[in-house]
Order: structure tokens, then C-alpha cells, then sequence
């Protein structure tokens, strides 16, 4: 840290450092104060020592026993200064033990700053922002305020990038994509003066826009789809995903971006979208971990949320204040706890019970889903309708009633017959036989006959429909045992899933089952042999209840010949004592025997109420509605329009399951007390705060009457437009977006430890006029992309990069390595793998096995990772889906963060185990091979012209004739090997599930694939130039 | 992200170029960076990977860390901390003077007693030293010589999540970097063909507990200080294999072409990054050499093999990354971490650690002793231990045969060794249930301080500016090295 404030100090405020020119508090002063003093003497009044403050201008120029830490325009009577110069160990200032000491620059600035009046400011932060005049000069505002600094540092600008160079840059920076030749050439043939504002306006109208838009957002937002911690199992998060994307593509202003995120399920009359939008606050990591203490994590999600919202709008990292007044920046831990306030009543449980969909969620169709349930509604009426005309047309009986009621009648299913049941899988110790007359046939043509000695049987499973048991219903079979072979025993073995129920008749033989039990029932002595015999089983005898349904059945022997027969299921209806028959015996059912019948509405309404006290209308419904659900008579004339009702059913069930949750914010109805939380401990409350602002920010307007301060203020607040911080913030991440450090480096922290903005006036400048385009982010976009600093060349001598290393007076264009989604998404994108579907559940492209699995809990419903097929392998990288613990490596080896909180700037590395990555990772090898199949279809007929075809679409410009040497030398060794060896030509280009083209020759595909491998790991490639 | 250790590197880099000559180009290039890897050990620590300035703040004791965590949190009752007059307590209640009301989890805040659980393994005092320990270990109890046993560690979080997170962060909000991470930023590396910070994560036969890739990842520093998990199944290291039918001198043919290309790239933006990313490559390739011949035990003696048990040979095992462990430390890896899982005996405890025990037992003292002979020990420091203890009373039912244990972070036990650790002591001290800390008690930051020292580094003054505070792996509040456990 030394060595940065060193570096900067040098770089870029050395002239201000070492000349007498006028010493100014917020950029001079206090970044050195803020280092060596605050800690002991800033806003912290439990670390302060000495009682003395000088953060304040009050403190340090109050005399204390005659003294003052400074007396303005008088070095030799201020404290301060007589002790930074001490020898004496226990005298100078910082102290040693403090390992802080003052370089010779922040001596002499200090020194200067008391002799000219130790002037104090208010953090520039802090202070709204006004609009400052822009400089003569340049006709792009950006480039005038820029233009004025690179003078005073003796710079230039650079020439403006090569047109094929920017037009890749911006379709990078706007659809994370690089463009087509034909997208090239198209740019190219723009000779008009407002070529690149026509190119923007293209670019912000496509979808790709806001998917790459979003991905920024998301970072900020910290969205994932997993809870984060301990289990860390899915959570139904993404139609938020979606909506981010949604809001950038319709370039959602950024005050209602705002309000919608940070309390949309309290705007009146929300709509579906900011209630999704209002998912923000629920992105928190959360736990549900066994053990864990629910007051607990009551506090830390509402600590998350408190903090994400102050980092992500206000650049403040409030964190510091959850256990003590903020050391640096004016923040007490009351004024902390006193925003914590808002989201402290959120209504989500403590703990997230390992849920996919924690409360409270929404539901969120997809489009045309509820137009549609909306007309199967209709349907479904219009088909009740139906029903009931069709049941008021049937003319009942019961008869119960009648004088002479109608006789018993039996029927029979008949299941098996001359054949095996339908879809019933034939087995048994020898096939099944079938034999015809003159042997013993009981009915049909055949019986099935078996000869045996000791155990055997024949049976089947798996039957469909299966043979569902009826209540009164009796078992059968028909049995024949030849007289001179007579078995010992016979068995009937009935399948419900399990073969556990099973019925014999004769000797205890067959060692099946539990003797004397429902899975080994002895139901009599042999038949008579030599001539056929009804066997009849009671279902309840070997455990089978009504509504039981067979898929198999078995006849098993020991020892003899048996013929069997016709067998099934018989029932005997007496429809005068059938409540399927009868309304009057139905009615005079108890309760719970009748509500098997009723609707849920029915089965309320007529709870505890006896038949005798339905009145004669809620008799007639209730008969009509049992004419048409359970009465036997009527059941076939209304099966086809009870079909039709099933299937609509069924469809507005699929739609309403299929339907996806968004996790979404609400408060509780009763508001929680909010204390201080003594050192940030959950368990420490101390004294009580209410919803407010910090002091030393704007306030709130005046309080409703009716009710407390709520999100909603709280987000108004924020974009007011008095807000010194939101707009500011809001263009310096942007900034960021497109020239790689924003104008405050330190994109995460405007408070006092951050770095001051490299062009102050530039930043306000944007800040405000953001705010006068009504917080327009495309316009802001538009203004970036049209200044010459976006649009000038990025190459760099030594001088001027030993000057200005990280291109802060960008007196050269941005030139860094894409993300790592960006990375992804080309090289889908140039090999024209790419699937351009939008939206839904986080999907799962290649993945080396072994991420989540070494990881993961055995319980945890992440455990395994389920690669995906298809399309699932192509889509664009937002999509994929992000688990916190174990996220996918391409992302986490090209720094992108892993969501476990809010994230502002990545960090950009340059690792071997990248370039591993490039080079190896199937995605890469499979994109380079559809690329490598791309060139030799669309690339021309000679390797020159493919190498020249093949270099433009990846690089946007033509190769040099050099590049096309070195190209080809290396596409001639690939091919001489892989001639040589045409089984590892066959083997890498069946790497990956896209099949290659079998038009071409292996040994030249994978000759060329090598080479469009090279190609997608080339330096420039893998930058934005 | 940090412009003096950029321009650090801008520097060496430069002047490597202009030493090398710049026109020679990628091939030139290659053999060049390969002499250097060749070379006995590198004056620099490295032109891509050095150590910050000003590192370390002090000759360390220690070069290498190897950080052996027992995920779960083994029972220290059963393991380490022997309290024989226990046994009478047997299915009493814990008393309350010694409870004091201190929290719970809610797994057993609902349990109507809290009958104490005496161990049921025998204990014995081992070698000139006399530590303590039980049956489970027989092979540790042959390095109790060699080791400074801490008996009160303690830490604050009561859940695994937060606690495994603290252990190897320094925090329990995620989002901070490992200890590992620290150790590659604030050193650099050694190691001209392998990671600077490798872990693993060997299976085990019941995953009860999830491990986190916070607890080696980089948090707010840069991922390139992220730990390179070395994986039993798939390429050890991420995407070290090259693609199906595709041999190392087809990659050195296009290495070579890509070394030119990006050379007049550099050519034409000046980027330094360009010239990184070319020696990055290099990296890459030498890697693909050097991971399998890491991998590859056919010059290990049989002794060795033996020495680490049946499962040395076994890739994924813990005893095969113990062995590993060595390898790496030998090639100049800085930080080797293994992460064991399933040490979270809530029920069935005395069965489960057995199992536990025979899992690491032999290695753990293998590595050690394997260590030593080779002279390494001296600067290579051991640590192992989990993310808090457990309770001397019961969850579920108890019988002297039979128990379980519930979380417990008031205190537990870590063995330390090596590198700037004395040798045969005991550290700290509790009471008869094993429930509070009488003496020298020694917080997990305090822990990290010690290790940090032994690496030479100050943890005081060893920070990364963060969210407006200058983070600390040991925390906000100072922490201070266990001076007494320093040789």
C-alpha cells in the first residue's frame, strides 16, 4: 500500500506535491492524513487517543491546555508539526509501534498546507457535485476536461485506432461479442461523419446488448444460483437474471433501475417486473446449515443487504461501521444500524431451509403462459358446463328406492385368457406352454400346463393397464390337476410391486414368504383332481386393499403336472347397496367415505354436516355432482367430455409446475426493532435506532404521518439527484466498463480511504449531466464510446507508459484482456457455435469432472454436476449456471468472482493456468475445430487465402504478409504430423459432441484446427485492442 | 491491482527482454525461459511471480507451509486432550459452573440433559516428550517428539460454514483470501514450473461435510494467487492434458508460431501484458511436463512407499497427497493444503474416528518423519487440526461404548511442526471436561500470526488494502505469534 500511494503521488499528483503551488485539503491532505493519523485520531471515538481528532478542523485547531495540533499559517506554534519533526521515539508522530512513518513529500505537503492556513473541506465525496464549465477546446466534453490535464502533462492524445481495431473495441464493449467480417466491412463503408453514433445506436437496439450489459450488473449484485453456504443448494433466482438483462435492453433510466432493485415490491400497485427487480436485496449468500442460530443470520443477511446497497450505490464501504464508528469516513455505527433499520424486517427466514424456493418468492410465467391458463379456464368452464347439461339429462333411479330392487349381478375381468396380459413379461423355470384340446381346456382355445418335479412355476410382470383390485372383488383361477401326476402343492403369487402375497393350496412345500402370514396363506386342501376347479383368493387374505393394482401373477407348483386357466378378477354388484349405484346409499356413508368423492371446496363446506341437514339445494348439487364423479351408470356417457376436462387439467397443472420462482423482497407486516449490535455481535443488541440517513449526507424528506421511513425512501434518497454519491458512482463504473480503471480507481470506495478521481471536474461533469439526461445510461454510453479518448489507438511507447503505466490521462486508448466471459462467448462466437437463446435456468456447458463433486455435501442437491447436451454447450456465458462454492473454471481462472458478495472491479491476471485453459479445454478445442471447419467452407480455396480469411475473422483487420508466413509454416507441420499419423488427426477432431464435417479429410481438419487454436490464443485475440 | 508490485514486475521483465534480446522470438524464448527453470534455483524468485518488496520481513524459519486440515472438527477428547478424571463424571450432568451458559447449537440446545461423555480410547504419554495422545493415533505418537501440541485453540463461529471459513480466511464472511493465497501474493513463488499454491481435497468414504473454495481461493487479491488444486481424477491440474491426438511437439509448434505472433503484437502496442502472457505459455507448457513427472512415484524407494501405507500408490488418497505433499515441497512449491473431510462425529463417534484415524494416521506421521530424514523439516512447517473441537457431553444417546459430540469452539487441538516450531511441547491447557481453556489460551488469528512469523512475515504489517481497511489475514484486532511455541 506504501508503494501505491507512492507511485501515485509521484505519477500523477508529483507536481502538486513538491511545488508550492496551493495545497488542497481533499486531494493533498487528507489521503495522507487518512493514512498515518485517523486511525488514532479520526472519527473513531473508542480508538481515539489523546481525545484528540483531526479529521475535523474543530479538533485539531482547539487548543488544549494552550496548545493546538495546528495553528494555521504558524508551523512553529503547531503541535502537529512539532511532533512529526521529533527525534524523540515517544514524542513523533505516527508513532513507531504504529510501523506508519511520514516519506519526505507528506512532510513537506503538510508542512506547506499549515503554513498556508491548514484550510480544512468536507470529503470531496461527500459534497454534491456541480457542474463545472467545460474547457475550450475539444467538441466532446469528455476530451476537453481530458485534454486539459494531458496538456499540463506535457501529453498528446494518440491518433485515432485503426478503424478495424475500434469497430471490434465497441462491439466488444457493447455485445461482449467481436464482429463478422461482413460487420467489419459494413463500418468500413461508413465514410459518413456520424458513422460510430449509427454503429452504437445498431448495437444498443440488440439483444446481446443488455446480456453483456447485465453481466456487470450481476457482479455488483452478487447473483448466483446457489445459497452459498453449507449445503449450498439451488435457489430459483434467475428470472432477476433475466430482468437485469430485460432492463438494460430497454435502457431502464437508472433512477427507477434503482428504486426497482432496492424496494420495487413497495412501489403501489407493483408490477410482475419490479417485484422481480426487488430480488436484489435476496442475491445475499444464506445458510441453512443445522445448529445454526436463526438471530444470527437474521443480522448477517440484513448486514449483507445493508452494506451491498451502500457499496453498490453510494461507494462506501460501510462494513467497517458494523463494529465500530468507521475509522475513516464520517460513519458512526449508529448512523450504520440506522440504514440497517430498512432492511432489517425483510420477511425471508432466518435460515434458508436448503430451499429451492425460499420465501417470499414470486411466480413468474413465461410469456403466453397466462394468456393461456387464462383460456383454459374458459375451457375448463365451458366443459363443466357440458357436464352438467349432460347430467341433467340423465334420468336416475336409485334403486335403493325401488319397490324390487334389481338382483346382484356379477362380472368378471378376465385377465388371462390363451394369452399373457397385455405388455406382461412372460417368464418362468421353463417357458410358458400352452396346449389346446383334447388336453384339458377349461375355456378359450388353450390352458397353459406345467410338469415338474420339486419347485417351478410360469409367471409374468409387468402388465399395463394392470389389474386393479376392486372393493368386493374376489381373485379366480381355474385349475386342473392330472390325476396320475398330481403336484404336492399349488400357489397363486400375486404382483402389486412386491410378490409378497401368495396363496397355496396342499402341502406347506414352497418356502416363500412368511408361513401363516398374507405372503404365504393356505387356503385349503389340493382340488379334486382330474377335472377343472375354481380357486378363489379374498384379496385381504394375502394383504391386497382395494384400489391395489397387479402388474403379475404367478402359478407355481411343486412337483406334478397342472393345467391352469381363466383367471382374474370377479366382482358381484348389487347396485340397491352400492354407493356407486345408489344416492341413497352413498349419502348414508359416513363422512370420510363420502368426501372420497367431493372437491375440496365441497369437502369444507360440508364438514361435520350430516345428509339430513342439506338443504334440498345442497342436496340437488351434491347428487348432481355425485351423478357426475362416482355414479357407475353414468361414467360411460360422460367419459369422452370427462376425458377432455382431464386433459385441459392436466396442461394448466404442467404450465402452473413448470412456472419459475424469483426470490423477492418483502417486509415483515410487525417491523423488527433494530439496535446498535455492540462490536457487530448478533447477540449484542444495544441502544435502539430508527430508518435514517447519516448526518453528513443529505436528509430524508419529512416523515409521512401515516408511517415510517421504508425502502422506497430510502432508494428515492439515493436518486433525488441531490445525492452527492449515486450519480458519481453510477458514471464511474461505467467509465470503468470501458477504459478498464474508472476515473476513482477505487470504484468500490469514495470515502476518505479511496483514491481521489484522477479528472475531479470530468467526473462531475458526467455525474450531473447523467442526471440531467434523466439518468439515460445509453446516452451516457453514446458519449463515452463518440470521445477520441475511447476511440484513439492503444499502442505505447516506453516514455509514455513508464509515465502513465495504467493509462490514467489516457493519452493512448484502453487496451486489456476480455473477461472471462467475453473470452467464452467468442470463441462460441467465431466458430459459430454459438446458441443466441435467451433466458431461463442457468444452464450446464463442458465441465472437467471433479469440480462440485470434491466439494460438495452428499446431501447437497449440487453435488453433481449434470453437464448439459446440446444446445445447453453453446449458450451465451451469463447463462450458465453459477454455483458459489465451486464455480466453473473458466470463469474463476479469468478472475471472475465467485458471488459470494457484491464484487465492483475484477481483478485481470495473466496465469499459466489460463493459457492451459485456452489452448486445452474442450469448449476451446471443440470451437477451434467448428472454426477450422468455418474456414474451409467460407475461407476460399488456397491456404493463403484461408489464413487471410481465417486471421480477419478473429483479429477484424487483414494479417500482415508476415503473419501469414509464420502461419502457414506452423499449418504445414500440423500437416505433414497429422498425415502422418491420421488416428490422432481422427481423435482431436472428435473432441467435443458436435460432429465434424466427414467431408473433409481427419489429418486436414485437425491440421487446421491446431491452427485456428493458435488463432484463438493469439495475444490480440484475447484482448480488446 | 497494486501499481508498485506491477511496476515491480514491469521492471524485471524489462530488463529480462532487453537482456534476452527481443527479436529472437519464441523459440529462442522458449529455451531461454527453459534454462532458467533448469537452473538450480533462480537468483530472482521469478520474473512472473515474485515476492513483494520489502517480503519477507525477516529471515523466515519456514519456506514452505504444508497445512494439513482435518474437516469437521476432530474430537479433541479422543484424540489429544486426555482427561482421565472424566470417567467418574460418566452420564452426569455437565455442570452447570462449567457450561456457564455459554451458547449452543440448536442440534443440541433442545436435548433435555447434557450427560458427559467420557472417552472411551486409552491415552498414553509419548516419547522423551511425553504428549499425550490416544490409541487412534499409534503412528503420531512415534512423532510426538517432533511436534508442538497446542491443546487451546479456540475460535468464535459455532457451525461448520463460518468456522472452515475463519479457520482458512481469517473470517467468517466469505469473501476473504486464503491463507495460501496470502502466503503466494506476499512471497512469491519458488517454483519455475509449478503453482506456488497447490491443494487437495482426497475422498474420503463418507463426505459428511462440504468443503468451500474459499478456503484456497484469493478472495480480494488477484486469482492468480488461487490455489491449483491437484485433482486424483481428470488432469491433476485443470486442462494440463493436451487435447486427444495432439502430442507435445505439435503444442511446442504452436507455441512457437503463437511466441512470433504475440511478439509483434507487443511490436505494435507495447503492452507489457503481451510479453507476460508469452512467458505465461512457456509457464504452461513446462507444466504439462512437470505435473506428470510430479505425479509419477517410480523413483520413490519402497521404504518410502511403506512408510505412507497401502494407499500411498493410490491417486486421491490421503496417504497418495501426503507423499505428493513432500514432492511438491521438494520442487519448490510454497504452500501445499490437504483438506480431510468427515471428521463431524455428531452420533456414532467412537466408530467413525477409528475409521478417520486409519485414514490419516499413518501418513500424517509418515510425512513427518519422510520430512525430517531428508533435512527438510527445517524449513517446512506442519500444521494440522480442524475448524473447532467438540463437546464433552453427549448428543444422542450414550453408553461407555457409544457417543456423540457436538460442535464445540471454545477450545480444541493443533499439532504444529517444523520450520521454526519447538520440538516436543505441550502449549496450553483446559479443564477437566475439556469445555473452557485454563491456560495460555491461543485464538486461531494468533495461530495464523505464528504461522505467518515462521514465514517471515509480520502479520501487522502484511495487508491488502480492501473495502477501505487495510485487510489482514489475522483480523482487524492485533494478533500476536505464540512466542512460546517458537524455537
Amino acid at each position: 500500500m506504501t508503494g501505491l500511494r507512492m507511485v501515485l503521488s509521484l505519477g500523477l499528483a508529483g507536481s502538486w506535491c513538491v511545488s508550492a503551488a496551493p495545497v488542497e485539503f481533499n486531494r493533498d491532505i487528507r489521503p495522507i492524513l487518512a493514512k498515518n493519523c485517523f486511525s488514532c485520531h479520526g472519527q473513531d471515538a473508542k480508538k481515539r487517543k489523546g481525545k484528540l481528532r483531526l479529521d475535523e478542523e474543530e479538533g485539531a485547531l482547539a487548543p488544549r491546555n494552550g496548545v493546538a495540533a495546528i495553528v494555521p499559517g504558524n508551523l512553529s506554534e503547531s503541535e502537529m508539526w512539532a511532533r512529526i519533526i521529533s527525534k524523540d521515539p515517544d514524542e513523533v508522530m505516527p508513532p513507531p509501534v504504529s510501523k506508519k512513518t511520514l516519506s519526505v513529500e507528506e512532510t513537506q505537503t503538510l508542512k506547506l498546507w499549515i503554513e498556508q492556513g491548514a484550510k480544512y473541506e468536507k470529503h470531496w465525496a461527500f459534497i454534491a457535485p456541480q457542474k463545472p464549465k467545460i474547457p475550450k477546446g475539444a467538441t466532446n466534453p469528455i476530451d476537453a476536461f481530458l485534454q486539459q490535464r494531458l496538456t499540463k502533462e506535457g501529453l498528446k492524445p494518440a491518433p485515432l485506432a485503426s478503424p478495424e481495431t475500434l469497430v471490434r473495441r465497441v462491439y466488444l464493449d457493447l455485445t461482449g461479442l467481436p464482429p463478422s467480417p461482413k460487420e467489419v466491412d459494413e463500418f468500413l463503408g461508413d465514410k459518413s461523419s456520424d458513422a460510430i453514433e449509427k454503429l452504437i445506436t445498431r448495437l444498443t437496439k440488440r439483444q446481446t446488448y443488455g446480456e453483456h450489459m447485465a453481466r456487470y450488473w450481476l457482479d455488483l449484485a452478487r447473483y448466483a444460483d446457489t445459497h452459498g453456504l453449507h449445503l449450498d443448494n439451488e435457489r430459483s433466482m434467475w428470472p432477476y437474471r433475466d430482468w437485469v438483462v430485460r432492463a438494460f435492453n430497454q435502457n431502464l433510466p437508472f433512477d427507477e433501475f434503482t428504486r426497482w432493485q432496492l424496494a420495487g415490491d413497495l412501489i403501489p400497485k407493483a408490477t410482475m417486473d419490479q417485484k422481480i427487480a426487488s430480488g436484489f436485496n435476496r442475491c445475499n449468500v444464506s445458510t441453512g446449515e443445522g445448529g445454526s442460530i436463526n438471530a444470527e443470520w437474521i443480522y448477517r443477511n440484513a448486514v449483507d443487504r445493508t452494506s451491498t446497497a451502500v457499496e453498490v450505490w453510494m461507494g462506501m464501504t460501510a462494513g467497517c461501521a458494523v463494529c465500530h464508528d468507521h475509522k475513516f469516513d464520517p460513519l458512526s455505527t449508529k448512523e450504520y444500524y440506522s440504514m440497517y433499520s430498512f432492511f432489517h424486517s425483510a420477511a425471508d427466514p432466518a435460515l434458508d431451509g436448503n430451499k429451492i424456493n425460499t420465501p417470499p418468492v414470486l411466480k413468474v410465467p413465461r410469456p403466453g403462459d397466462e394468456e393461456r391458463l387464462a383460456e383454459l379456464d374458459k375451457k375448463i368452464k365451458q366443459v363443466d358446463q357440458r357436464i352438467a347439461q349432460a347430467v341433467a339429462k340423465i334420468k336416475y333411479t336409485d334403486p335403493a328406492e325401488l319397490a324390487n330392487p334389481p338382483k346382484p349381478t356379477t362380472k368378471e375381468t378376465v385377465w388371462i385368457e390363451d394369452v399373457v396380459p397385455p405388455k406382461g413379461k412372460a417368464q418362468g423355470n421353463t417357458p410358458w406352454k400352452f396346449v389346446n384340446k383334447p388336453e384339458p381346456v377349461f375355456s378359450g382355445t388353450k390352458a397353459s400346463v406345467r410338469e415338474a418335479k420339486g419347485l417351478s412355476q410360469h409367471f409374468f410382470t409387468g402388465a399395463n393397464p394392470p389389474l386393479v383390485i376392486e372393493k368386493g372383488a374376489k381373485l379366480f383361477a381355474h385349475v386342473y390337476l392330472d390325476t396320475l401326476n398330481p403336484p404336492k402343492e399349488i400357489m397363486l403369487q400375486f404382483n402389486s410391486g412386491t410378490w409378497e402375497h401368495r396363496a397355496y393350496w396342499g402341502g406347506n412345500k414352497i418356502d416363500w414368504g412368511k408361513d401363516n402370514t398374507v405372503s404365504r396363506k393356505r387356503m385349503g386342501d389340493l382340488p379334486e383332481t382330474g377335472k377343472w376347479v375354481r380357486l378363489e383368493v379374498e384379496p385381504a387374505a394375502v394383504g391386497l386393499k382395494p384400489g391395489e393394482k397387479l402388474n403379475g401373477w404367478a402359478y407355481t407348483q411343486y412337483d406334478g403336472k397342472v393345467y391352469w386357466d381363466k383367471s382374474g378378477l370377479s366382482s358381484t354388484t348389487n347396485p340397491a347397496k352400492d354407493p356407486a349405484y345408489s344416492w341413497k346409499v352413498w349419502k348414508s356413508q359416513k363422512e370420510d367415505d363420502r368426501n372420497k368423492d367431493l372437491t375440496d371446496t365441497l369437502r369444507k363446506r360440508f364438514k361435520g354436516k350430516e345428509p339430513a341437514k342439506w338443504s334440498e339445494a345442497e342436496q340437488k348439487e351434491l347428487r348432481d355432482h355425485w351423478l357426475a364423479k362416482a355414479y357407475t351408470g353414468a361414467q360411460k356417457t360422460l367419459a369422452p367430455v370427462k376425458a377432455e376436462k382431464a386433459k385441459l387439467v392436466t396442461e394448466q397443472e404442467t404450465i402452473r409446475k413448470n412456472t419459475a420462482v424469483t426470490f423477492i423482497m418483502a417486509d415483515l407486516p410487525k417491523p423488527r426493532q433494530s439496535h446498535v449490535m455492540i462490536r457487530g455481535q448478533y447477540n449484542q443488541p444495544g441502544e435502539k435506532v430508527s430508518r435514517n440517513v447519516p448526518d453528513f449526507l443529505p436528509p430524508l424528506p419529512a416523515k409521512p404521518k401515516d408511517r415510517d421511513y421504508n425502502r422506497l425512501d430510502f432508494a428515492n434518497w439515493l436518486v433525488d439527484g441531490k445525492h452527492p454519491l449515486t450519480a458519481r458512482v453510477a458514471v464511474n463504473r461505467i467509465w470503468q466498463q470501458f477504459f478498464g480503471v474508472g476515473l476513482v480507481k477505487t470504484s468500490a470506495d469514495f470515502g476518505t480511504q479511496g483514491q481521489l478521481p484522477s479528472h475531479p471536474e470530468l467526473l462531475d461533469w458526467l455525474a450531473v449531466q447523467f442526471v440531467e439526461d434523466g439518468w439515460d445510461i445509453q446516452r451516457l454510453v453514446t458519449r463515452i464510446i463518440t470521445s477520441h479518448a475511447y476511440c484513439q489507438s492503444s499502442a505505447v511507447n516506453r516514455s509514455l507508459f513508464e509515465k502513465d503505466p495504467e493509462n490514467r490521462f489516457l493519452a493512448r486508448g484502453p487496451r486489456y484482456r476480455l473477461d472471462a466471459e467475453i473470452l467464452r462467448d467468442q470463441a462460441l462466437h467465431l466458430s459459430g457455435l454459438m446458441v443466441s437463446k435467451v433466458g431461463g435456468r442457468g444452464v450446464m456447458p463442458y465441465q472437467p469432472p471433479n469440480i462440485w463433486e470434491p466439494v460438495g455435501f452428499a446431501s447437497s442437491n449440487t453435488r453433481n454436476y449434470k453437464q448439459g447436451k446440446g444446445e445447453d454447450l453453446y449458450r451465451r456465458s451469463i447463462y450458465t449456471f453459477l454455483k458459489r462454492t465451486a464455480p466453473a473454471p473458466f470463469m474463476a481462472s479469468f478472475d471472475a468472482p465467485n458471488r459470494e458478495q457484491s464484487c465492483a472491479v475484477r481483478s485481470r491476471t495473466n496465469t499459466p493456468m489460463q493459457a492451459l485453459q485456452l489452448m486445452n479445454d474442450i469448449q476451446h478445442v471443440e470451437a477451434a475445430r467448428n472454426l477450422a471447419q468455418r474456414i474451409l467452407k467460407e475461407g476460399g480455396k488456397k491456404d493463403d487465402d484461408r489464413i487471410r480469411w481465417a486471421w480477419r475473422v478473429v483479429t477484424a483487420r487483414w494479417p500482415a504478409t508476415e503473419e501469414s508466413k509464420i502461419l502457414q509454416s506452423t499449418l504445414d507441420e500440423h500437416r505433414m504430423r497429422f498425415t502422418k499419423d491420421t488416428e490422432a488427426a481422427k481423435k482431436l477432431i472428435a473432441f467435443g459432441e458436435s460432429k465434424a464435417d466427414p467431408k473433409v479429410k481427419a489429418e486436414e481438419l485437425a491440421a487446421w484446427t491446431l491452427t485456428a487454436n493458435l488463432l484463438l490464443n493469439l495475444d490480440e485475440v484475447a484482448n480488446k485492442n | 491491482m497494486n501499481l508498485a508490485l506491477e511496476y515491480h514486475q514491469l521492471q524485471n521483465r524489462r530488463q529480462f527482454f532487453r537482456g534476452a534480446g527481443l527479436k529472437v522470438g519464441g523459440i529462442a524464448l522458449a529455451q531461454l525461459l527453459g534454462q532458467r527453470a533448469m537452473a538450480a534455483k533462480p537468483t530472482v524468485t521469478g520474473d512472473i511471480h515474485p515476492a513483494l518488496p520489502g517480503l519477507p520481513h525477516f529471515a523466515p524459519k519456514a519456506k514452505n507451509l504444508i497445512y494439513l486440515h482435518m474437516n469437521g472438527a476432530p474430537a479433541q477428547l479422543d484424540l489429544f486432550d486426555y482427561k482421565p478424571r472424566l470417567t467418574k463424571y460418566f452420564d452426569q450432568e455437565l455442570p452447570d459452573s462449567i457450561r456457564n451458559g455459554q451458547r449452543i447449537t440448536t442440534m443440541t440446545s433442545g436435548q433435555k440433559r447434557f450427560p458427559v461423555a467420557p472417552s472411551k480410547f486409552a491415552f498414553e504419554r509419548c516419547g522423551v516428550s511425553g504428549i499425550e495422545m490416544s490409541e487412534l493415533v499409534p503412528h503420531m505418537k512415534g512423532i510426538a517428539d517432533d511436534i508442538t501440541m497446542i491443546r487451546s485453540v479456540y475460535t468464535e463461529a459455532i457451525n461448520h460454514d463460518p468456522a472452515c471459513t475463519f479457520a482458512m480466511t481469517g473470517s467468517e464472511v466469505p469473501g476473504k483470501p486464503s491463507l495460501g493465497s496470502w502466503l503466494s501474493y506476499g512471497l512469491g513463488s519458488e517454483s519455475q514450473n509449478l503453482p506456488a499454491f497447490v491443494v487437495f481435497t482426497p475422498t474420503v468414504k463418507n463426505p459428511s461435510q462440504a468443503l468451500f473454495t474459499r478456503m484456497w481461493t484469493s478472495g480480494f487479491l488477484p486469482s492468480q494467487y488461487d490455489g491449483v488444486k491437484l485433482r486424483s481424477a481428470g488432469d491433476p491440474v485443470l486442462y494440463v492434458k493436451n487435447p486427444p491426438g495432439v502430442k507435445s511437439t505439435d503444442r511446442r509448434n504452436m507455441l512457437d508460431a503463437l511466441g512470433k505472433l504475440n511478439q509483434r503484437t507487443f511490436e505494435r502496442y507495447g503492452d507489457p501484458e503481451t510479453q507476460t502472457r508469452i512467458a505465461q505459455y512457456e509457464m504452461a507448457f513446462r507444466m504439462q511436463t512437470s505435473v506428470p513427472e510430479l505425479t509419477d512415484l517410480g523413483k520413490e524407494t519402497k521404504t518410502t512407499l511403506e512408510m505412507y501405507g497401502p494407499n500411498a500408490q493410490k491417486p486421491g488418497t490421503y496417504a497418495n497427497s501426503t507423499l505428493l505433499a513432500r514432492r511438491l515441497v521438494e520442487r519448490g512449491v510454497r504452500t501445499v493444503q490437504i483438506l480431510h473431510r468427515g471428521w463431524d462425529q455428531h452420533g456414532s463417534l467412537p466408530k467413525q474416528i477409528k475409521d478417520q484415524c486409519m485414514d490419516v494416521d499413518q501418513a500424517t506421521a509418515a510425512l513427518v518423519k519422510d520430512l525430517k530424514q531428508r533435512g527438510m523439516l527445517d524449513d517446512t512447517l506442519v500444521v494440522f487440526g480442524g475448524e473447532f473441537g467438540r463437546t464433552a457431553y453427549c448428543q444422542g444417546k450414550l453408553t461407555r461404548e457409544n457417543y456423540g459430540r457436538d460442535h464445540h469452539p471454545r477450545n480444541f487441538c493443533m499439532w504444529l511442526a517444523g520450520g521454526g516450531i519447538k520440538t516436543g511441547i505441550t502449549h496450553g491447557e483446559t479443564d477437566d471436561f475439556s469445555y473452557n481453556i485454563t491456560r495460555d489460551p491461543v485464538h486461531l488469528n494468533e495461530l495464523n500470526a505464528t504461522i505467518l512469523h515462521c514465514m517471515g512475515i509480520d502479520n501487522q504489517q502484511f495487508t491488502f488494502p480492501f473495502q477501505g481497511l487495510e485487510q489482514r489475514l489475522t483480523g482487524v484486532e492485533e494478533a500476536h505469534p505464540v512466542k512460546a511455541i517458537l524455537a
